[in-house]
């Protein structure tokens, strides 16, 4: 039986019109509300959404976040709520029921939060250095290095490979060094741009590119220009690179 | 700078996004599974190609771990609370191997 509900986000003053059949495997979506505020959610059994197959997975995952982009679209201000959340009945009161309850508790925060993030959208900024360009100009630009280095041309085979090592080992240290430098410098010229920020981990390598920072900012959702603007500008040195992607709804910011 | 948005760049964007956050109801009427997460775990895995993957050889390993762990799970709770779930695979996560550091 369809008695439990799967919710898609908070929204304001969402009258009682489905949004149609937009929800996960095309279930109707459609508002509960309590007061001015609501939920937009679809009717399902009592169990999670899962599966083995990635296919199914990334199908449901994507109708997740087109509904919630509608809503977005449609009621300006979404709290998203994470994938595969579902309410079921219990002894006393019915799935609806339980969501009422919830928003009657939640009413005072949820309102807050709603006129917190009216027209704000979240943006992913990751930047990336090279690190093989960083290392090399290093070794130019540091003379102990330097010096390290020509010495090794003069060592025969096997202490010139200790030499190396340790060579290999003191560059680490310094793009240590130089990454964190490098990260209070863009920190500092991004959070004069947004509203909020938040630090995310850092993520695997990929390819000759690693991570440098990785950060979650709100702001305006149509104000990215400037901040985009800040980022073109660390985008344009070789040694680094950008990836600016949004407008998100502010899935980072409302929990 | 313009800001991107197609599904086919960012959708690992998307998956940090829809499986680690948003509004939590803490609630006992609340049905999730300790597997969503892992799910996600895989499906980045995929997208990441195994190329880089195996670079970072662990992770499979740990991959097989934390699905052990989760249907090991799941047997003993056939339903999760939402809470219960959120917090044990934080803290897989914590402890994996190759995730998040450069």
């Amino acid at each position: 039986m369809s008695e439990a509900r799967y919710i898609y986000c908070v929204i304001d003053n969402c009258g009682k019109k489905t949004l149609g059949n937009i929800g996960l495997e095309n279930k109707k979506v459609y508002p509960i509300s309590y007061k001015d505020i609501g939920v937009l959610v679809h009717d399902c059994l009592p169990q999670p959404y899962q599966s083995e197959n990635q296919e199914t997975v990334k199908s449901w995952l994507l109708s997740h976040e087109r509904v919630v982009e509608k809503a977005w679209k449609k009621f300006k201000t979404v709290l998203p709520l994470s994938f595969d959340t579902i309410v079921k009945p219990d002894k006393e009161n019915s799935a609806e029921e339980n969501i009422r309850i919830w928003l009657r508790n939640e009413y005072k925060d949820m309102k807050q939060k709603l006129s917190q993030f009216k027209d704000k959208a979240e943006f992913g900024v990751q930047v990336f250095w090279y690190p093989k360009l960083v290392a090399d100009r290093l070794m130019d630009s540091h003379q102990d290095l330097k010096s390290m280095n020509k010495e090794i041309q003069s060592k025969p085979i096997g202490t010139a490979y200790l030499y190396k090592q340790k060579l290999d080992q003191k560059i680490r240290t310094h793009m240590v060094e130089e990454s964190k430098k490098c990260f209070k410098e863009f920190y500092e010229k991004i959070k004069v741009k947004v509203e909020d920020i938040k630090v995310e981990k850092i993520k695997k390598p990929e390819n000759e590119k690693q991570m440098l920072m990785n950060l979650t900012c709100l702001l305006h959702r149509e104000k990215s220009k400037e901040l985009g603007d800040e980022l073109e500008k660390i985008d344009e040195e070789r040694e680094f690179s950008v990836r600016f992607t949004g407008p998100w709804p502010p899935y980072s910011f409302v929990s | 700078m313009e800001p991107i948005r197609t599904t086919k760049v960012t959708l690992v964007d998307l998956l940090d996004r829809i499986l680690d956050k948003g509004v939590v109801i803490n609630a006992d009427v609340m049905i999730s599974v300790a597997g969503i997460p892992l799910i996600g775990i895989c499906l980045r895995a995929a997208l990441a190609g195994m190329e880089t993957m195996s670079q970072y050889g662990l992770m499979q390993d740990w991959d097989k771990n934390i699905r052990d762990r989760e249907s090991e799970c799941r047997k003993n709770n056939a339903i999760c609370s939402n809470s219960f779930s959120r917090e044990s695979l934080q803290n897989e996560k914590e402890q994996g191997p190759g995730v998040s550091s450069p």
